[in-house]
């Protein structure tokens, strides 16, 4: 005999969905609410209406952060979608001493982002490692502005970005590799196919769904941008704040006993609409070519 | 039925979503604290202090037996709070109405609670405080806007110059005859780029809203309701700080703080000037042991920068006669002269400024900064207006360094950050 609780499934979803509420569904809407506000951590600020809205479209750091976030996209998602899937190829093969190259490739991957942005930090400043070697060789009499100018620090964040992401998409792409059907390899190779049209016939449509994945993970991880640019810049943005992600942005108005919570939590309702964009137009890409 | 239901979850979200968030009116209102705290000091006060464990945990825990002896009905509980995040933790507190009775606030840290009236008016509760204590000191827990005075003033300190003495003697120049101007010091630069090559610097660090506050601009309108600094004189000083970066004479990385200032661009041996508190060499002589002996200390240029701490008292706190007689106690002369001997801070009672001890060095360059800073603290004043905040700093830092790079004029920088300052001064 089964005696059934109608209320047993809610038990069982219970925690989780309280979990959600409290932690994910709560903080959003709390998020939405205080950006109609002059809210401060200390009393709770009073309604503005859309005044944070209004004063983000006028707001030149806010534009140079978008630009800095669409620069990021840009040239991280052809380069992160693209190398890893050329990294997984090589590495896939069983030849001696393979597993040092993926061990080697997929380091980075392990290391903290700050970490690895302080030694690039200290690879890059004026008196670091390229400038020092450079001027040893003579190739330049003044150290090269890596970290001080607007586009060549905005540069050396995303070559740190795709430097230590690169272990990473390459791991998901071996994986994706490892379910293209040999056999479809071999019957290529039997009708005469090269091995770049194999390339294009047999391994990307089989990794088509994972490059998807890539790139909607690369998306969003660039327009979030945020370690990188912080530590190589030490927290400055640069000069005049011009290297500033969105993040960073929030960052520096929500912090501390004054910070501007109103006005930080109209900024992340922005950030997370321009996020939700290129991954709807990478799905609909996708459907497309399906 | 189902849209009822609907609509009542929408409704009840809604509400508890406005009421999380606090809407309504907060506007700050005057304490009311209109009298003195008096009634018997007993019960349980809570001491709060910022990262004082474990180095001077003897020095705090005999100040509170002393106070208990005194007071035997008191138990003091007392909270030590690491160096790191301690703005967030205070912001915790009394967001959570856990705020210690007793707590070591700097004043920058005490607007914003006097805004929400957290803070007692100890100028009211304690009249005999501005007899007690240096002038400097109780004004800087006076806010524009608010009456009365929140917080006794703990112990003081300020900045002087320090220099290499063996980067300035090896690269030209006479330790006997140190800068002791703006001027001075991008000449006495000039000379030292030119005699390293480039290897060494005396500038390390680009001005902030100090500096221009020691050259006579106004940071603030007189009303304390907006930021002024934009003024020609202002962009003068950027101008020649500009040129002194355009001519070398200070690091790239000076523009993005790489090095936090030039106090470890000092520290490596790279800059032959930093400046620092009373305590710097000690600190240096840790950290490079070798070049604590040749560093040499000289007044801070212009007015000297005042930095003060000290102990608010909760408004809220349930026994405020114990919490305000501990405030009191701990920041008396006695206990801040002790403290004193202990480390390089200076007290903040009319009293201990006839201590010999601050006055007279023991012949150690330690012991001559000691002096210097003591003799300076006369002159010292908060050159940093206190309402301004993280953001501020940050937007004013960020002017600052375009300027100095050259991406856009001083006068355009300075105007961009007095807006932008303004606006978050508005919110």
């Amino acid at each position: 005999m089964t005696h059934r609780r109608r209320y047993t499934p809610w038990l069982l979803v219970g925690p989780a969905v309280l979990w959600l509420a409290v932690f994910n569904l709560w903080p959003s809407v709390n998020t939405v609410i205080l950006s109609f506000t002059s809210a401060r951590p200390l009393g709770g600020g009073r309604f503005t209406g859309l005044a944070n809205y209004h004063r983000a479209l006028g707001d030149e750091q806010l534009a140079d952060a978008l630009v800095n976030s669409l620069v990021y996209l840009l040239v991280c998602l052809p380069l992160l979608t693209v190398l890893p899937l050329l990294l997984a190829l090589l590495v896939e093969r069983k030849l001696p001493g393979i597993t040092f190259f993926r061990t080697a490739f997929y380091t980075p991957v392990i290391a903290s982002a700050v970490v690895v942005a302080l030694i690039w930090g200290w690879v890059l400043d004026d008196r670091g490692l390229v400038n020092g070697l450079a001027r040893e060789v003579g190739a330049i009499t003044h150290p090269v502005p890596f970290l001080t100018d607007r586009w060549l620090l905005l540069l050396s964040a995303i070559a740190l970005t795709v430097w230590k992401g690169l272990g990473y998409y390459m791991v998901i792409y071996l994986s994706a590799l490892g379910n293209v059907g040999r056999e479809l390899h071999e019957a290529a190779a039997v009708d005469g196919a090269s091995a770049v049209r194999r390339f294009w016939h047999v391994t990307l449509p089989g990794v088509r769904a994972t490059m998807l994945l890539v790139s909607v993970l690369i998306s969003v991880s660039a327009l979030r941008v945020f370690s990188e640019l912080y530590v190589l810049s030490d927290g400055t943005g640069g000069p005049g704040g011009r290297d500033m992600s969105v993040v960073m942005l929030i960052q520096m108005y929500s912090r501390g006993f004054t910070g501007h919570l109103g006005y930080a939590s109209a900024l992340s309702l922005l950030l997370f609409a321009v996020t939700v964009g290129p991954m709807l137009v990478l799905l609909w890409i996708d459907r497309k070519a399906a | 039925m189902r849209r009822y239901w609907a609509r009542l979850a929408t409704a009840a979200v809604a509400t508890a979503a406005l009421a999380g968030c606090g809407l309504g009116d907060t506007s700050s209102s005057a304490s009311g604290d209109t009298a003195a705290v008096t009634g018997e000091v007993k019960g349980k006060v809570t001491f709060q202090t910022w990262a004082l464990k474990p180095k001077f945990t003897a020095y705090v825990q005999g100040v509170i037996d002393a106070f208990e002896k005194k007071y035997p009905g008191v138990h003091v509980e007392w909270l030590d709070q690491p160096g790191d995040g301690y703005a967030e933790k205070v912001l915790s507190q009394a967001a959570g109405g856990t705020l210690p009775d007793v707590v070591n606030l700097p004043p920058d840290f005490a607007l914003p609670l006097v805004k929400e009236s957290m803070l007692l008016d100890v100028g009211k509760a304690d009249p005999h405080l501005a007899e007690e204590y240096v002038a400097g000191g109780v004004d800087a827990y006076r806010f524009a806007g608010h009456d009365g005075a929140y917080g006794y003033p703990w112990y003081l300190n300020t900045d002087v110059n320090y220099w290499n003495t063996e980067l300035l003697g090896r690269y030209g120049l006479d330790p006997k005859h140190l800068p002791t101007s703006l001027d001075e010091l991008i000449a006495q630069a000039r000379t030292l780029k030119q005699k390293s090559g480039g290897a060494a610097y005396l500038m390390s660090r680009k001005p902030g809203l100090g500096d221009l506050a020691d050259a006579g601009v106004p940071i603030m309108a007189a009303d304390g309701r907006s930021f002024a600094f934009n003024t020609p004189k202002a962009a003068a000083l950027l101008d020649t700080y500009r040129d002194a970066f355009k001519e070398g004479l200070l690091p790239q990385d000076v523009l993005t703080d790489k090095y936090a200032g030039n106090a470890k661009l000092f520290t490596a041996g790279t800059a032959a000037w930093t400046t620092g508190g009373a305590n710097y060499i000690g600190g240096l002589a840790t950290d490079n042991p070798s070049l604590a002996p040749k560093t040499v200390a000289s007044p801070a240029f212009g007015t000297p920068p005042l930095y003060v701490q000290g102990l608010s008292v909760a408004r809220a706190g349930k026994n405020l006669p114990a919490a305000v007689a501990l405030a009191r106690w701990v920041t008396s002369a006695d206990n801040q002269a002790a403290f004193a001997h202990l480390t390089s801070i200076f007290p903040s009672t009319k009293a201990s400024g006839s201590d010999p001890f601050f006055a007279r060095s023991d012949g150690t360059n330690a012991g001559d900064a000691k002096v210097i800073a003591f003799r300076s603290l006369a002159d010292a004043k908060m050159l940093q207006p206190v309402q301004v905040d993280g953001a501020m700093s940050d937007i004013v830092n960020q002017q600052i360094a375009l300027a100095i790079s050259g991406g856009a004029t001083s006068q355009q920088a300075l105007d961009t950050a007095v807006a932008r300052c303004n606006q978050l001064l508005k919110d």
